[in-house]
């Protein structure tokens, strides 16, 4: 930073507050709705992909795709019509039930054969040779899975009914229209019985084995099956969603595919400059634009560090008082390549006037050359040792990115939101904490399953120092730090401490609105307290070992030891709580009850279920929002931080200016960088004040916006706060 | 439920179905009776299940002091001549997991009788209408000794009553306990109408042999004998040829009576629901003694109808392929098939007796 600037920022440090919220804005995430018929596009978020997007652009295949499109619409146009001219009413036909369709629902994967499916709601449907619907019966399983549809014998074997069958339903969607909650129901599964083969006393449809929210078996996190066909998925993405991403990735996606054709084909014509000038700017790029200099300073550093994207974790130094330490945690011994440097960083703050921390040493230890690869060097830099110094800081922010993507954002959020959704569609249906958590907990594993090839098996091995091997054992490690129980928001140690201050002011509204949501619904949470039974036992029993605990041999256990001690402090993680070990494993998540119904636990247990309630709703809202809009601010110019830096072949290793090409990001990993960051940080969809979807609770919404004025006062956008992790 | 309306409409519409849900059991019925009668009777000389038996003959007298209600058939101590048969239902060897069926007429004649009482081991049956025994049918797919796989898969009702109707390893037929399960009328000397259900049981109380006390849910289908039997087909066949000529053989036959009303619950005739025997009681109705075996073309030639009824004792009528009561009406309807198998013997010859060879989970004869 020049002295005339830091001079400016002395005398009036508001005039650097107003251009940064200028940029901010200037920088925010607009839906511009543009082109025409002939304009590219998608078909789907999963058909994002690095390099090559399958992208509908040929003339003639968008009109094909324009027909299919039309004929779909027809076709549901048809399907609407028959069934506004033959709807389904309520009303039961027959006079006395003599025949019974009985049966079991279980889950039908390999991990979970004979488990029950509880509380699901079953109806048994007549259809008429002319096509109207006849109710025979409807029924929810039991405890055990099993279930009993009474029904008219007669009224199944009337001469007018041509066909019999039983519809599966299973909970989508919490809508509150008009402020009352209204769950969604669609057809999971239809089973069509022969009508000749009704004829009275019971007949059973046998163990119906359905892949309602299966765990998945070849991943060691727990994560949901997602069939490759669209027709099977276990949830589907909003028609809202989808529009809010196609019409915000077109422009970069065709960005992307053009840097693409120009690497390969005219690659004279492209550097990282240009490749950034192509994006939309990002904040470090706007500011640097009216303030130059300011984003690589100290001041710039640690603000970030505090309040940006990686809002680090403050550990107080022990022997020092005012001095904190953040860490990012490097290779650690994972699986990595030897073409990008990421060394675990320590970095020593104090506290300015302002609040803001101001870096005083970083040390880095791993590998920072191609020459000397020791993971253990520690290599120690103050401001004095400029310009080694600011290297040091870029070093910092990369690995840092990476740590905060992978730790805190994949794994902190998105798989630790996905394993709460999984058991929540797998258990709760007639229980009111469905109402709650739902709307929160819907498209995660979409997005997750988006992520795991483009991201975890795509970009992140290409990208950065770990392998695809390294980054799964890396999350596994990651969720096994993961747990409601104990969990705190960061504990802010300064006023500036935006970040901190905001999840405080967030947790109380979440607090109040679980705690006012649960009081208005107990008894009933008290009634059907063997779904929360059921919820616990599918988190506990599908959740990864404690970090550590299966480690009785390790290379280092010192870092270890620090790794544990640091997790303990950024996710609020009590090594020692009530945890059970299943197949030998002690499993990470902590039981929220061991009881299947109320009158067996009490009020300690009522207790669990509220603090996981709070936690599930912040780790889903705002815990993942704050990190997934902040990227492109601090991801979004590749000179200034990227996944991460290459070692080169200079013996300063990344240890050298941003204009080195040698150590920056090649130009493909670049533009895909960008592309990433913007297609995470701008289609977000689904914000709580918006409600775009009337998903959210009015309740909810209430609690925030009154609090709106506090969260302006942080510089946090109540209205930027999304309600789901879908993105 | 929906609310019914009375409506001309609707009297109507109930009258026309009423309608054709006879005709449709009547039809179901000829047109079985006719198939079984042409293709199972006539050409395979065969009963439709219950081939595999021995007939005996003696004497059944109805108890001096009866405690059912008075009724000019049974009058105290009247006596009739009696023969009966005994079967191993559907496979023609004694050693499998089967069913076992006696069957009593009250006559010396081979044909013809005033009564007749088709029983079967079990409380319950595998079927309770004529639709359900349409799918009985339909579901039988028998192959080595494995049969009815879907059926009891699909109905767990038919799956619980094989459970209690199948016997293996049974002792004899005489300590068996045979249930005739779907109501019968009765209206005794006093014009009440009631429906009665029959039983027969060991004289001397004998405990009912072969039954499986822990029959699987999985396995009711497979009626094979076991991996190391050492009983022949006909052990139980001959064993109660020896037994009547050393002992004899005494049945109690028991009535059991509900007095019929105009609201009667359906399920009052439904084979699959027994009558409380605590508002139902049994009551002893005669004496059987049997004391002469009769020989394989004797027992082949012995049949049975649910026709030879006095008109007081008969079947209940039946208002469609639904009701319960359509099982004994499908029953009356394959007099048909019954006189096309005696005609078959004249035609084609007698069925030979079933051998004594390791032909083992057979249903059909073989050399």
């Amino acid at each position: 930073m020049n002295n005339q600037l830091l001079d400016t920022y002395r005398e009036d440090p508001d005039e650097i507050e107003r251009i940064i919220r200028e940029c901010k804005r200037e920088t925010h995430i607009s839906y511009a709705q543009d082109g025409n018929f002939f304009t590219p596009h998608l078909r789907g978020i999963n058909h994002a992909e690095l390099g090559r997007s399958k992208m509908i652009s040929s003339p003639f295949t968008i009109v094909l795709e324009w027909l299919w499109l039309q004929y779909e619409r027809l076709w549901y146009m048809m399907h609407e019509l028959k069934r506004r001219i033959f709807p389904r009413t309520d009303a039961l036909y027959g006079t006395r039930t003599d025949t019974h369709l009985v049966g079991k629902l279980t889950f039908a994967g390999p991990r979970d054969r004979g488990v029950p499916i509880h509380h699901i709601r079953l109806e048994a449907w007549a259809r008429t040779h002319w096509g109207s619907w006849r109710k025979l019966s409807n029924a929810v399983s039991d405890t055990t899975g099993q279930f009993d549809l009474p029904l008219d014998l007669r009224a199944a074997r009337s001469w007018a009914v041509r066909e019999i069958q039983v519809d599966i339903y299973q909970t989508t969607h919490i809508f509150f229209p008009e402020g009352r909650s209204e769950p969604r129901e669609e057809v999971f599964e239809c089973r069509k019985l022969p009508k000749s083969e009704i004829t009275g006393m019971e007949y059973s449809l046998g163990i119906l084995r359905l892949p309602l929210w299966e765990y998945r078996t070849d991943s060691t996190v727990p994560r949901v099956v997602v069939p490759t066909n669209d027709l099977d998925l276990p949830e589907k993405y909003s028609e809202g969603r989808l529009d809010a991403f196609y019409n915000q990735i077109l422009p970069i996606e065709l960005t992307k595919l053009q840097h693409m054709e120009q690497i390969r084909y005219a690659p004279e014509t492209i550097t990282l400059d240009t490749i950034q000038q192509d994006y939309p700017e990002n904040l470090t790029c706007a500011i640097e634009r009216k303030l130059p200099g300011y984003t690589r300073s100290d001041e710039w550093f640690g603000r970030r560090m505090m309040n940006g994207m990686n809002k680090g974790t403050f550990l107080p130094d022990p022997q020092e008082e005012g001095v904190y330490w953040i860490k990012y945690f490097g290779i650690c011994g994972y699986d990595h390549n030897d073409k990008y440097a990421l060394p675990t960083c320590r970095v020593k703050f104090s506290l300015s006037d302002t609040g803001l921390p101001l870096p005083l040493e970083i040390q880095l230890q791993g590998a920072l050359n191609a020459y000397d690869r020791g993971p253990d060097k520690i290599s120690v830099f103050t401001p004095n040792d400029q310009p080694n110094w600011d290297y040091a800081k870029r070093v910092v922010r990369t690995c840092g990115s990476v740590s905060t993507e992978v730790d805190e954002h994949f794994a902190g959020t998105h798989l630790n939101t996905e394993q709460y959704a999984i058991a929540a569609y797998r258990n709760l249906r007639l229980n009111p904490i469905a109402t709650l958590l739902l709307p929160h907990l819907k498209e995660v594993s979409l997005i997750d399953h988006a992520a795991d090839a483009s991201l975890i098996r795509g970009f992140l091995p290409r990208a950065t120092a770990l392998s695809d091997r390294g980054l799964q054992d890396r999350i596994q490690d990651m969720m096994g730090v993961q747990d409601w129980k104990g969990w705190q928001p960061m504990t802010p140690i300064s006023h500036a401490h935006y970040y901190a201050r905001g999840e405080h002011l967030f947790w109380e509204v979440v607090g109040r609105y679980v705690d006012a949501f649960i009081n208005t619904h107990l008894e009933k949470i008290k009634q059907h307290w063997f779904e929360i039974h059921r919820f616990s036992e599918d988190l506990v029993n599908h959740s990864v070992a404690v970090f550590g605990s299966g480690v009785t041999e390790s290379a280092d256990k010192e870092l270890l030891k620090e790794r544990l001690e640091y997790y303990t402090l950024v996710y609020g993680y009590a090594p020692s709580g009530g945890r059970r070990t299943v197949g030998g494993t002690l499993r990470i998540v902590s039981p929220i009850t061991g009881a299947t119904s109320f009158g067996e636990t009490g009020e300690a247990d009522l207790r669990h279920l509220r603090d996981a309630c709070c936690y599930i709703i912040m780790t889903a809202t705002y815990r993942h929002t704050w990190i997934n809009e902040h990227q492109y601010d601090d991801l979004g110019e590749i000179r200034y931080n990227c996944g991460g830096l290459r070692f080169g072949t200079r013996p300063e290793g990344v240890l050298l200016p941003e204009s080195d090409p040698g150590i920056a990001p090649d130009l493909v990993i670049g533009t895909e960088m960008l592309w990433f960051t913007n297609f995470l940080s701008r289609t977000e969809y689904g914000f709580i004040t918006r409600n775009e979807e009337e998903d959210v609770n009015p309740l909810f919404r209430k609690f925030l916006l009154e609090e709106e004025k506090k969260f302006a006062r942080l510089g946090i956008d109540v209205h930027a706060i999304e309600s789901r992790t879908n993105i | 439920m929906l609310a019914k309306e009375h409506t001309v409409f609707r009297l109507i519409r109930n009258w026309l179905s009423e309608r054709v849900d006879k005709l449709v059991l009547w039809c179901t019925s000829v047109s079985f009776s006719f198939m079984i009668g042409v293709f199972l009777s006539f050409f395979a000389r065969s009963r439709m299940s219950h081939n595999n038996g021995i007939g005996a003959t003696g004497r059944l007298q109805v108890v001096d002091d009866p405690t059912f209600p008075a009724h000019s058939f049974f009058p105290p101590g009247k006596q009739f001549p009696a023969r009966i048969r005994h079967a191993s239902v559907t496979f023609l060897d004694d050693a499998m997991n089967c069913l076992r069926s006696l069957s009593i007429k009250l006559s010396e004649h081979h044909f013809d009788s005033p009564f007749d009482l088709e029983m079967n081991t079990g409380e319950r049956s595998l079927f309770w209408s004529a639709a359900s025994f349409i799918q009985f049918a339909k579901m039988r797919k028998e192959k080595y000794g494995v049969q009815y796989v879907e059926y009891v898969r699909k109905y767990p009702t038919a799956l619980r009553a094989s459970q209690l109707m199948l016997r293996r390893h049974v002792t004899s037929f005489q300590n068996l306990r045979y249930y005739n399960k779907t109501p019968f009328l009765f209206v005794g000397n006093d014009g009440i109408r009631r429906y009665a259900k029959y039983r027969a049981l060991p004289f001397d109380g004998a405990p009912e042999s072969g039954i499986d006390p822990n029959p699987s849910d999985w396995d009711v289908a497979n009626q094979r004998i076991l991996p190391h039997e050492t009983r022949g087909r006909n052990y139980l066949k001959d064993e109660y040829a020896r037994r009547i000529p050393r002992e004899g053989a005494k049945y109690k036959l028991q009535i059991q009576l509900h007095t019929a009303s105009c609201d009667d619950d359906p399920e009052v005739f439904n084979n699959m629901v027994p009558w409380d025997e605590r508002t139902h009681p049994w009551h002893d109705l005669a004496v059987m003694d049997i004391d002469q075996v009769l020989d394989w073309k004797e027992s082949t030639l012995t049949s049975f109808s649910l026709n030879n009824m006095p008109k007081s004792l008969g079947i209940l009528p039946a208002k469609s392929i639904y009701d319960y009561n359509s099982l004994n009406y499908m029953r009356s309807h394959s007099e048909f098939a019954r006189r096309m198998r005696l005609l078959s013997y004249k035609v084609f010859g007698m069925v030979p007796p079933v051998p004594d060879n390791d032909r083992r989970n057979e249903s059909e004869w073989g050399v």
